[in-house]
C-alpha cells in the first residue's frame, strides 16, 4: 500500500546514504561500479515514488490544479487553509463543520493505534510462547498461523460482516445501545477485525526475536530471583525491543492505512482520513474535487508514515540485522 | 551454608538418558567439582541442581528439605553460566545489581554491595561498560560477581575458565580457590578439565554418560581409581592400562607381558582369588614408572621398546610397546633421553599397581567381599543341593 511503498522509497534513498559513510576507497574497483550499479537501480525504482510524492506536496501549496508536472504555479497556504478549517469542498462551504477536520485526523489516530494496541498486545505474548514453551499442537497452530496470514482481508470481509451485522443488531435493537456505545462498537469492531489479520505474521516476526535470546539469559534471571513475569518484563521484553519497533510501526500503519474495513464498517459520518481521500476521488467524485485540498490531506496522512520512520528508523535497522540480541 | 544431597536423580530427554540415578553429598562450605567428559551430563546436573531442570525422578534436598520442586528464583543459589549469560542490555554495573533490584533493596545498600563485590573481583572500572564492550576474562567475573553480591548459600560455576587462556585461567583459578575459602559458600564447580578439579576441588565427583564414576578427595581419585574410567580419564597423562592374565601357582600372580610377574599380598590375593578371575587389568600411573636399563629389585619390571620420545620441558614422555603390542607411557627425567628402538625396563613398585575386573571395570580392592552377590559357584552349588536333599 501507500504508506509501505513511501517507507520502501525511504530506505532506498537510505541506503546509498548508509553506504557513503563506509570507507568506499579501500573497495577494489570493480566491487565499487557494482555499488553505484545498485544505487543507481534503487534511485531509478524510487523515482516514481519519489516523483508522486514531489508533486503531492507542491499541489497542496499551489493555488490551481497541476495539470503536468513542468506547469509553473504560484505558491499559496490557502489549501491548507481551507484543509485545517475543514473546508474540504469549496464548493460546499456552507455546510462544513469546524470540528470535522480535526474529528478525521482523531478518528485515523484511534483506529490506527487499536490496530498497534492489540497487535503489540496479542502478538508478543503469543510469539514468547511459541518461542518458550512446549504445549500440545505447538507446530500444529504455527503451521495454522502461516494459513491464516495467507487468507486475503478482502475474502474475509463477508464473514467479518455477517457477524457484524449481527452483533451490532444485538446491540441496537436487544440491548438499546446509544448512538455513541454503537459508534464505539463500530470503532472496536474495526481494530480488532483489521488488527486480527496482522496478528498471525506479527507472531512469526516476533518469534523469531524470541528465539534469538538464549535460554541461559532468561534462566540467569530466574536464578537471579526473578519471577517468570519480571523475567519477562525486565530480561525478555528489552531484548526484543527492536522487532518491538518494527511491530509498532507495521501496525500502526496498516491501520492508518486501512481502507476497506473502515468503508464498510464506520459510519460514512465517522471517515478516516484514507476513506475521505477515497470518497474523494472515487465514484466520479475526483470530477469535482478540489484536488489541492486533497492533496493537503494525503500530505498530512503522510506524516506518521515520516515521523514513525525517523524516529525508529535506527531501532529499523538494528531489527534487521538483529544486533539487539547479542549475548 | 548449606548442604545439597541428591537421591536417586534421575533426568530424561525424551528417551535419552542425560542423568542416570545419581547419589552425591556436596558437604556444607566445602569446594566440589563435578568432572566429566563433554556431554557427560555435568551441566544437566548442575541445571538440577539450581532448578533450572526438574528431576524425572529422585530428590534433591538442601540442608535435608526437598527441594526438587522449587524454582530456581526460591532456592538462593548463585549460577555462572558455561557462556556467562550476561544480560546484553545492562551495563556491567545494572548486571550486577539485578539480582538486588529483584529483591527491592535500597538504592544506597545495593549500589555499596555491588562496588564492594566489583572492587574484589577488580571490576570496578568496567561498571559503565556494556558486555560486549569488555573481554572474554572480564565477563567471567563479571558473571562471578553477578552470582556472588546476593550473597547466595549455594555457588554453582560451570566451566567458567574454559573459555579463557591457559594464564589467566591459572591465575583466576587459584583467585577463586582464595574466595571461595574466605567467604565459605558452599561450591559446586564443573569441569572437564581434570587437573582444575585437582587443584582446586576438596572433593571430586566424577561422571561419565550421566552416571557417577566415583566420588573422593582428589588423593582418592588420583591414587585409587574406583574403574577403568576414572583410571583412564585422570592424571596427564593417564594410567597406564595393561591386560594381564592370573595364574595360581598356587598362590594368584598376574603375569603381565614383557617378562613381569605381580604377586599381590593380603587382602589382595584372597579377594583376586574369591572373584574367579582369569584376566585383570593392571594399571599404574605413567609417573611412577621408574625407566632403566636393567629390572630392578622388588619393583615388577616390563621388558619394553621405546616408541616416542615427547621432550615436555621439565620432564620428558616417553611411550613404549610391550612384547605384545601394548603401549606404556612413562614419565622420566629430562636427562633420560632414549631412542625409539632402544630396549627398555619399565620399573614399577609393586605398592603402585592396582587391578582391575576386565568385566565389570571396578578396581578389586574397592569390590565389596559380599559373597551373596556373586554368583555361587558351580562345587558350592551342588554342596547344597545335596545338604538339601539329605534333610527331607
Ligand atoms: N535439552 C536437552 N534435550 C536433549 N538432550 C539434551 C538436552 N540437554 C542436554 N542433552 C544431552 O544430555 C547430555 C549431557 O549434556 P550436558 O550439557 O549436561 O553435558 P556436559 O557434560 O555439560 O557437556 P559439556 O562439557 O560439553 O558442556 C548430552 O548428550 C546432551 O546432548
Ligand atoms: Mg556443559
Amino acid at each position: 500500500m501507500q504508506g509501505e511503498g513511501l517507507l520502501a522509497g525511504l530506505l532506498g534513498s537510505l541506503k546509498p546514504r548508509r553506504r557513503r559513510r563506509q570507507p568506499t576507497e579501500e573497495l577494489p574497483l570493480a566491487s565499487r561500479a557494482v555499488g553505484y550499479t545498485v544505487i543507481a537501480a534503487l534511485l531509478a525504482a524510487s523515482l516514481p515514488i519519489i516523483l508522486s510524492y514531489t508533486l503531492l506536496v507542491e499541489l497542496s501549496f499551489s493555488a490551481s490544479f497541476i495539470a503536468t508536472p513542468f506547469e509553473k504555479t504560484s505558491f499559496t497556504l490557502e489549501n491548507w487553509r481551507l484543509f485545517f478549517q475543514g473546508r474540504l469542498a469549496p464548493t460546499a462551504a456552507q455546510i462544513y463543520t469546524p470540528s470535522y477536520i480535526r474529528r478525521m485526523i482523531l478518528d485515523t489516530l484511534i483506529v490506527a493505534l487499536g490496530v498497534m494496541g492489540v497487535v503489540v498486545a496479542s502478538a508478543t505474548p503469543a510469539a514468547y510462547a511459541f518461542s518458550r514453551m512446549n504445549f500440545r499442537g505447538r507446530g500444529a497452530l504455527m503451521r495454522f498461523l502461516i494459513l491464516l496470514h495467507a487468507f486475503p482481508g478482502v475474502a474475509l470481509i463477508i464473514g467479518v460482516y455477517a457477524i457484524y451485522v449481527y452483533t451490532y443488531r444485538r446491540l441496537a435493537l436487544g440491548l438499546h445501545a446509544g448512538e455513541a456505545a454503537l459508534l464505539a462498537y463500530a470503532f472496536l469492531y474495526v481494530i480488532v477485525a483489521r488488527a486480527s489479520l496482522e496478528i498471525p505474521m506479527s507472531t512469526w516476526l516476533m518469534k523469531g526475536f524470541f528465539d534469538r535470546i538464549p535460554w541461559e539469559v532468561e534462566w540467569a534471571a530466574l536464578i537471579d530471583g526473578a519471577s517468570r513475569l519480571r523475567v519477562f518484563t525486565r530480561i525478555m521484553l528489552p531484548l526484543v525491543k527492536p522487532g518491538l519497533a518494527a511491530l509498532s510501526i507495521f501496525s500502526f500503519m496498516a491501520g492508518w492505512e486501512e481502507l476497506i474495513y473502515v468503508v464498510v464498517f464506520l459510519p460514512s459520518k465517522a471517515p478516516t482520513l484514507a476513506s475521505y481521500i477515497h470518497s474523494q476521488l472515487s465514484g466520479g467524485a475526483i470530477e469535482t474535487a478540489y484536488l489541492p485540498v486533497v492533496a493537503a490531506a494525503a500530505v498530512v496522512y503522510l506524516i506518521p508514515t515520516i515521523l514513525f520512520f525517523v524516529f525508529t528508523q535506527s531501532l529499523l535497522v538494528e531489527a534487521a540485522e538483529g544486533a539487539g540480541v547479542k549475548a | 551454608m548449606v548442604e545439597v544431597e541428591l537421591r536417586g536423580v534421575w533426568k530424561r530427554f525424551g528417551d535419552f538418558v542425560a542423568v542416570k540415578n545419581v547419589n552425591l553429598r556436596f558437604p556444607d562450605g566445602k569446594f566440589s567439582s563435578i568432572l566429566g567428559p563433554s556431554g557427560s551430563g555435568k551441566t544437566t546436573l548442575l541445571y538440577l541442581i539450581a532448578g533450572i531442570y526438574k528431576p524425572s525422578r529422585g530428590e534433591i534436598l538442601f540442608d535435608g528439605e526437598d527441594v526438587s520442586q522449587l524454582p530456581p528464583n526460591k532456592r538462593n543459589v548463585g549460577l555462572v553460566f558455561q557462556n556467562y549469560a550476561l544480560y546484553p542490555h545492562m551495563t556491567v554495573y545494572e548486571n550486577i545489581a539485578f539480582p538486588l533490584t529483584i529483591k527491592g533493596l535500597p538504592r544506597g545498600e545495593i549500589e555499596e554491595r555491588v562496588h564492594s563485590v566489583a572492587r574484589m573481583l577488580h571490576i570496578d572500572e568496567l561498571l559503565d561498560r556494556y558486555p560486549h564492550q569488555i573481554s572474554g576474562g572480564q565477563q567471567q567475573r563479571v558473571a562471578l560477581a553477578r552470582a556472588l553480591v546476593k550473597e547466595p548459600a549455594l555457588l554453582l560455576l560451570d566451566e567458567p575458565l574454559s573459555n579463557l587462556d591457559a594464564l589467566v585461567r591459572l591465575e583466576i583459578r587459584g583467585e577463586l580457590k582464595r574466595l571461595q575459602r574466605r567467604l565459605g559458600i558452599t561450591t559446586i564447580y564443573v569441569t572437564h578439565d581434570q587437573s582444575e578439579a585437582l587443584a582446586m576441588a576438596d572433593l571430586i565427583a566424577v561422571i561419565h554418560r550421566g552416571e557417577i564414576q566415583q566420588v573422593g578427595s582428589p588423593e582418592d581419585v588420583y591414587r585409587r581409581p574406583r574403574n577403568l574410567f576414572v583410571a583412564g580419564f585422570i592424571g596427564m597423562p593417564p594410567a597406564n592400562l595393561v591386560k594381564a592374565t592370573v595364574t595360581r601357582a598356587p598362590a594368584p600372580c598376574v603375569v603381565i607381558a614383557g617378562g613381569g610377574e605381580y604377586c599381590p599380598g593380603e587382602p589382595l590375593a584372597s579377594k583376586l582369588e574369591a572373584l574367579g578371575l582369569e584376566a585383570v587389568v593392571v594399571a599404574f600411573r605413567p609417573e611412577d614408572v621408574v625407566l632403566g636399563e636393567h629390572p630392578m629389585e622388588d619393583y615388577v619390571s616390563l621388558e619394553a621398546e621405546v616408541y616416542v620420545v615427547e621432550t615436555l620441558g621439565r620432564e620428558n614422555l616417553v611411550t613404549l610397546r610391550l612384547p605384545d603390542g601394548q603401549a606404556v607411557k612413562a614419565i622420566t627425567s629430562p636427562l633420560l633421553n632414549p631412542r625409539p628402538g632402544d630396549k627398555m625396563y619399565v620399573n614399577v613398585e609393586p605398592s603402585k599397581i592396582l587391578l582391575y575386573d576386565p568385566e565389570t571395570e571396578l578396581n578389586i580392592e574397592a569390590i565389596e567381599a559380599a559373597p551373596a552377590a556373586r554368583p555361587v559357584s558351580l562345587a558350592e552349588a551342588s554342596e547344597r543341593r545335596r545338604a538339601a536333599q539329605e534333610e527331607d
